[in-house]
This record gives structure tokens, sequence and C-alpha cells, in this order.
């Protein structure tokens, strides 16, 4: 039974998606309301199933696993992967609020495509990436989840490219498929070198959980290093980050997958998933924090002055996915997951907003284009109100909750730099993010602008996801607060325990507050009354404003460079290869036209050419028998 | 004494395979091929001789006959060729040459 | 003696017969000095006790062979100017009797080591009745063959011709 589920799980979203692809590919099929309806249904589905399962948890205790094979994939020798998939407590967790919040994208997403041409391939891809993420999640060996990861990558190519008629998007598109594909190549060396190490023992997560203690310890930091430049790609950080911005090319909806349920989260979830690695060589970790540290002032410090809404809601993901690997990066690998969880709503539903805005605006995405729309869209206004303050970290929204015990952790931990930089990315975060929404929502607009109605699929789930962010911060709540940590207790991962007493904790908690809402009156008094786009007038505005010119930085070193060598290797090939070629088949037309002229169609020559051989064979006969003349 | 006589069937042979690779001349292309099969009869009647076996005699009967096969069907060859060209050149026949002739 | 001494006229006969046949530059000629030399193949068939063969050979090949290719020459009609010109005949025949070469020292070094000498035959050796009675106990399947491949030439030296005919016509 719990099997059965498992798979189905998995296989749903893929046959729903093959369906739905067929069906748009091979028959005229172009009615929205069937396509709407599988593609919604699915997901709903596979919510339903995955809650059982989770229930099934609840009731159980920690070891409680259910494995499930479909066939047996590779078997040499000794060395088997079987196509089998694991579901427990922490993957459980993860298919729960993948499907979950999925569904709701599904929904929103079935009143935002509205009338699109694509709209039956746009819900095929939905599901396909959807099934992709469940895959990668409920992989029993890291072969299966690297499938997973692949799948995951190839759905968010061809949303990205959706829209493909625009060379800009594709460009995008391939922007992120090369720049994961960079990622992923440290990935699956790192399990290469993982497998050489103990594939032998069987390669299912719990069988090297069982071994890891096997592997030479010089061995283990590479291929910790290596899995996570894995991680980089696929949760778009510093240096590998650069495709996500780019990536709002897609429309909204897939903004809001990538971003909440699927793909970025993959990263967190695989060091989450090899704790026990990372466990092992806590410098590694420290790595990660640093680099996950990073990654969140940078991309703040950029969000703070872009004016594309989708833009700095993509660069605050960044910034929360670098909370979140300070968190795995440190051992806090339940804070880490629960920061996941609570980000998936409020990212969730702050993307469905400004999709909602951007739809209400008619394709308006420049938050200095728009303005007062508090009245106009109430129910948008209130929803991205909780989100807000949910990503700012003030209590008792999710937010605050998750973020602050990655902060405590940090702090406990003894990390004070890493602590610090948190405390002001909270700062910066509160900042850009009610920037964000006075721009939109408050400050009067400058320009008067009609408004369309936005339909009822897409208002609803923003309430839904408006309530889990408002209050799923609960379930992690640590005993300071009144909570017993109901989440970290559940998802029972290997953590490092830093014990912290209750006033430091208070300390800590009151203090990010007090930053949040210092960001927030900073907001306040820039673009309470009025706003204005940043000019890039100083130095280091100029360097914000272009994002620090990364992408022109790689282009430079990266991208022309290997230009100018494809453009070498191309002279090379044809100068020197295709004329090795040409030389060789002059040679052998000359060769040809020898043999062709010996062939002249005069049977006297063909008799000389006889003759020739027998002389030569006489020749050969007679020295062999060494006669005489 | 046999040597000789297989000596100069060998020496009438290597004369006819020397005229039926030279010649350009049909008919003399025709008679060396005619004298090589009458070398290989020479041979054969040797060998008869010198076993005292009635079977290379009658080979070389058979042979004969396949000679006068021979000359018949070549002759006519000979005959048709040069009436639909006019020449009894064996160089003028390039039919299986590389380039097709019209 | 008087063997021997008949053996080398013939061969002299034979030899000059032959490579007058492949060096002259006219047909009749070249036929002419052919049906010389089948006569002296003959004689050394007649030298090796072969009596019948020796008819046989005076009968088909110099009777029947060389007088159907003579009737052919003449019929044909084949003028000088119809005959190849040949202008490096010469060269030709020297380099390709080189070639020859190597191969005539094989096969008269292996001509020189067999193992055999003529020895007295009774004097029913190459007779008629000899050769009959060989001919039709141990090899009557190779004979009517050789009559079906006879009657098949003839069919073919007939059609050959007719065609030709039509396609002159």
């Amino acid at each position: 039974m719990n099997q059965t589920l498992l798979l189905l799980i998995v296989i749903l979203p893929f046959a729903s998606a093959a369906i739905m692809g067929m069906a748009y590919l091979f028959t005229s099929l172009r009615d929205e309301r069937i396509y709407s309806f599988i593609g919604i249904a699915t997901p709903v589905a596979v919510t339903l199933f995955s809650l059982i399962l989770g229930v099934q948890m609840l009731s159980n205790d920690t070891t409680f696993v259910i494995h499930s094979t479909l066939f047996e994939w590779l078997h040499i020798g000794e060395f088997q992967i079987a196509f089998s998939l694991m579901a427990d407590r922490l993957s459980a967790v993860m298919i729960s609020f993948v499907s979950l919040i999925g569904t709701l994208i599904h929904i929103y997403a079935s009143g935002y495509m509205r009338d699109d041409i694509g709209y039956g391939k746009f819900f095929a891809y939905f599901n396909f990436f959807l099934g992709a993420m469940l895959l990668l999640v409920l992989a029993q060996n890291p072969i299966i989840m690297f499938i997973g990861w692949e799948l995951v990558g190839l759905a968010s190519y061809l949303l990205i490219g959706f829209y493909h008629q625009e060379s800009g998007n594709i460009t995008a598109a391939n922007k992120a498929f090369i720049v994961n594909r960079i990622g992923d190549f440290g990935f699956v060396i790192g399990l290469a070198l993982l497998f050489l190490a103990i594939g032998d023992k069987g390669f299912g997560f719990d069988a090297i959980r069982a071994h890891i203690s096997l592997v030479d310890p010089g061995l283990l930091a590479p291929i910790g290093i290596l899995l996570f430049v894995g991680a980089m790609g696929k949760s778009a950080q510093i240096p590998l980050y650069v495709w996500l911005p780019d990536a709002m090319a897609g429309p909204t909806p897939v903004s809001a997958l990538i971003h909440a349920a699927t793909m970025v989260t993959a990263g967190v979830y695989m060091v989450a998933r090899f704790d026990f690695l990372y466990e092992l060589i806590p410098s590694v970790g420290l790595f990660i924090a640093t680099i996950g540290i990073a990654s969140a002032l940078f991309a703040a410090i950029i969000a703070c002055m872009q004016s594309d809404i989708k833009k700095i809601l993509a660069y605050s993901t960044m910034s929360q996915l670098g909370y979140m690997f300070v968190a795995v990066g440190l051992g806090a690998y339940s804070a880490g997951i629960f920061h996941v969880f609570t980000h998936a709503f409020f990212k969730a539903l702050l993307f469905m907003g400004a999709g909602a805005v951007i739809i209400a605006l008619h394709h308006e995405q420049d938050i200095f284009k728009m303005g007062g729309l508090k009245t106009r869209l109430p129910l948008i206004f209130a929803t991205m109100l909780v989100a807000t303050l949910a990503i700012s970290g003030i209590p008792p929204f999710a937010g605050f909750f998750s973020k602050d015990a990655i902060l405590v952790h940090a702090f406990a931990g003894g990390h004070i730099y890493i602590w610090a930089i948190g405390v002001l990315t909270a700062f910066l975060t509160a900042y850009y993010m009610f920037r964000l929404f006075l721009i939109v929502f408050i400050t009067p607009a400058k320009t008067a602008h009609r408004t369309t109605e936005v339909g009822m699929s897409m208002k609803w789930p923003l309430a839904v996801l408006a309530t889990g962010s408002a209050l799923t911060g609960f379930l992690g709540a640590n005993e300071a607060y009144g909570g017993s940590n109901l989440f970290g207790t559940f998802i029972h991962l290997g953590d490092r325990v830093h014990h912290v007493d209750h006033s430091t904790e208070y300390l800590l908690g009151g203090l990010s507050v007090a930053v949040a809402l210092a960001g927030m009156m900073l907001a306040y008094l820039r673009f309470g009354k009025g706003a204005s786009e940043p000019k890039a007038d100083t130095p280091w505005r100029a360097l914000a404003i272009n994002k620090f010119y990364i992408d022109e930085i790689y282009n430079a070193l990266v991208v022309v460079p290997l230009r100018y060598l494809s453009i070498l290797f191309d002279r090379f090939d044809t100068l020197f290869v295709d004329g090795t070629i040409n030389l060789m088949l002059l040679g052998y037309r000359g060769a040809a036209d020898a043999f062709g002229t010996l062939q002249n169609g005069k049977v006297r020559y063909y008799a000389l050419y006889i003759l020739i051989g027998i002389s030569l064979l006489s020749l050969a006969m007679l020295r062999m028998t060494r006669s005489p003349l | 004494m046999p040597e000789y006589y297989l000596a100069l069937a060998a020496l009438l042979f290597c004369i006819g395979l020397v005229g039926a690779v030279s010649r350009r001349n049909l008919f003399v292309i025709y008679m060396s091929i005619e004298l090589m099969l009458n070398a290989i009869n020479l041979m054969l009647a040797t060998f008869a001789r010198a076993q005292n076996d009635h079977g290379g005699t009658v080979m070389a009967l058979l042979l004969i006959a396949v000679i006068a096969s021979e000359a018949a069907v070549f002759l006519s060859m000979i005959i048709t060729l040069f009436r639909t060209n006019r020449t009894i050149d064996a160089d003028f026949f390039t039919n299986l040459s590389q380039e097709q002739n019209p | 003696m008087i063997e021997q001494g008949i053996f080398w006229i013939l061969t002299l006969f034979l030899v000059g017969g032959s490579l007058g046949m492949i060096t002259s530059r006219h047909s009749v000629f070249a036929s002419a000095n052919f049906m010389l030399a089948m006569i002296a193949l003959s004689g050394i068939f007649a030298l090796l006790n072969q009596s019948f063969l020796f008819l046989a050979q005076i009968l088909v090949a110099v009777g029947a062979v060389i007088t159907l290719a003579l009737l052919v020459i003449v019929s044909v009609n084949i003028h000088q100017r119809y005959t190849p010109d040949e202008p490096n005949m010469r060269r030709w025949l020297a380099g390709v009797s080189l070639l020859v070469l190597p191969f005539f020292v094989l096969l008269i070094n292996t001509a020189g080591k067999m193992p055999i000498s003529f020895k007295d035959v009774p004097a029913e050796f190459g007779t008629v009745r000899g050769v009959g009675a060989t001919l039709f106990s141990d090899w009557v399947l190779p004979f009517e063959l050789v009559s079906i491949l006879l009657l098949v030439a003839m069919l073919a030296a007939i059609i050959i011709s007719r065609r030709g005919g039509d396609h002159d016509a």
C-alpha cells in the first residue's frame, strides 16, 4: 500500500505530463479546461498521497522508512543500482510541502496562463517539473537522485524558455542550463569519487551512511566540496548564481515554482540528505556556510537597487538560500530544512502576488511605474503584506522563526562573523522588501493606470499561502518562544546541538526584529512619500545597480576566451584537419586516377597485368627453390 | 629424352603467351591461343608416352575437340566484330574501360 | 639417332613457325606460319608413337581449323587498311618476352626435374584400337560432354555470326 503510494507519487506527474504532452503534440485538442483539470488533479492526488505518508511517519518512530523498488536498473557483478524510492521523515516533509505548494501554483497558473497558445504544453512541462523534483527528493540512492537532479534542470530550461519567440528568453534558458551543467559536473564527479570509495558496499543512502567511516578522510573533503558545487548551481549560490535573475524570463508561475517548491531547494535538500557526510568534515561545512552568507549579503545588496519586481524577488531568493546554506553548513540541518519549508510558503506567495500585480497592470514589471495599488487590489495587498513581513523576519510570521533559528545557531556555534553578516542581511532584506512593497502598494502612483480584474483561481491560492506564511512558523518554534520545535524533532536529522539559554535567545531574536524594523523604517522614510528610480550617481551605487558587473566579468573571463578559443579551433579544423583530409583525398583521387588509367578497357593490357603477376610469382618461386639462373 | 619434349611444349606455350599479350591483330591473338592449347596437347602426349598410359592421349583428343569449338566461336566473333566495326584491332574495343564508351 | 634428328628438324619448324606467326604483320602470313607449326606438331606426335593423335591433329587442327581461319581471313577480305599497323609491335614483343622469361625458366626447371623416361611401349600404344578402347571405357562421360560442348559451340558460332549480320543490315 505504502509502496504503491510512493511509486504513484513519482509516476503520476510524469504520466500526466506525458499524456498532456502527447495530446498537445499529436491532437488538435486545445481545450484549456481539460489540460487544467489533468494538470491540477495530478498534484492534488500527489499531495494527498504525500500527506498520507507524512501522517504515517507521525504515528511511527523515527526509523520508519518506506522503500519501494520499481525495477533493477543496473546489475554488474555484485554491483547493483535499483530504480528504487525511499521515503523517510526528511523526504516526507519535502514531498509534502513541494506537492502542496506545487498544487497551489498549478491552480494559480491555470488562471495566469489563460488564453496562452501553449497552455497544454505549459501544464505538461509543469507536471514534469514537479515529477522531477519528487524523484530527486524520493531517490533511494544518489544515482536516482542525480537523474531527478538533471530532469529538474531540463524542466527549468524548458520553462524558462517557454516564450521562445523572443531570443532573450532563449538566452536566459541556455544560461540557466549551462550554468547548472557546470554545477552538475562537480556533482557527478563528487558522486563518482564517493562511488569509487565505497560503491562496492552498496550505493543506497542507507549503505553510504553505514559505511561512510570507511572513506579516507582526505577524500571526504573533495567529495563534500564537489557535491556542494552541484548545489551551488542548482541553488544559485556564488559563483554560479547568475542564471537565477535571468530565469525571470519564464512565466511568473514558473518563477514561483523554481523559487519556492522545486529546483533551488534541491541543493539544500541534498546537503541535508548527506548530513552524515558533512558531519564528518566541519571545515567544508564552514566553507559552505561562508559561501552561503556571502551569497546572502551579496544578493541583498543587489536587490536594494533593482527596479524589476521579479528580479528583486529573485535576488531575495538567492539571499534566503544563503541563509539555508549557512544552516546546513554549520550543522543545523533541521533549521535549514525548516527555512526551506517556510520560505517556500512566503516566496511562492510573493511571486504569485507579483504575478497578479503584473497581470493586473498588463505585464508591467517595473516597480517605479506602479504605485498606490492598495485600494485597487486589496486582497493582493493583504497577502503580500503577510509575505513581506514573513520574509523580513517579523514575529509571529513564519520567516522569523526559521531565520532566527539559523542565526541563533550560528551565534551559539561561535561563528560571530557569519551571525553579524546574517543580521546585516536581515536588515537589508527588510529594507528592500519594504521598498518593493511600499512602492507598489502605498506610494501614490505617478502615472494613472487601468487595472484589470484578477481571476479567482489566482486569488484564493494567495490566501492559502498567506495563512501558511503566517502560521507555519509555529511548527518550528523552539522552547524559548513557547513551542517545542515540532518540525526539527519530526524530521530527525543529525543536528549539531548548541545550548543557548533563553535570555540570549530573546536578546538575539529581539535584535533581529529591531534590525528588521529599522530596515522597514528606512524604507518608509525613503520611499513612503514618493519614489524615484535609483540613479547611478556614486560609484558604489553604480556597482550595485549593475549587479557588481558579475555578468560582464564572467563574460570577459569565460565566454570571450572560449569564443576566441572556438574560433581558433575552427581555424585549426578547417585548415589543419580538413586540410589533411583534403590532402589525403587528393592522394586517393590521384591513386584512383592512376588505377583508372590502368583500367583502359583493352583486354590485351589486362592480360599484361596478369602476366606481370605470373612473372613476379615465377621469380619468387625461382628464388625459393634457389635453382641456378 | 622426355625433358626435350616438355621443354619444347614449354617454349611453345611461352611463345603463344607472348603473342597473345603483345599483338593487336585479333587473328594473331586467336592463333597464339591455339598455339598455347597445342603446347598443352604436346605435353599430354609426352606424359602418355612416358607413362605408357592412354589417358593422356584421350585427354589430348578431347582437347582437340575443345580447340575446334574455340575456333568456331572465336572466328564467328571476329566476323561479327569486323562487320560492325570494320577493324580487327584488339585495342579498338575498349568497352571495359572506366569511361563509358558511347 | 634418326628419331632424334627428326625431332630437332621438327622442332626447328615448330618453333620457327610459331615465332613467324607471332611476328608477322599480315594475317595470311601469320596463318601460313601457324599451319607450318601445326603440321610439325603432328610430326612430333608421330614421334611419340601417338598415331591416332597424329591423325586427329592433321585432320582437325590443320585441316579444319586452319582452313577455317584462312577461309575467314579471306572471306572478310581483310585489306591492309583494316589490320592494325601496330607501330610498337617489336617493343611489345621484346618486353613481354622479358616478362615471360622467368616463367619459362621455371617451366624448364620443372621439366628437367621430371623423373620420367621413355621406355618401350607395346605395339598397340597410340593406335586407333588402343586409344579407342580407353576412350570408350574409362572416358565415356568426358567424351559425351565434349560432344555436347561441340554442339553448343556450333550453335553459338551460328547465332553470333547471324546477329552480327542483322546488325550490319
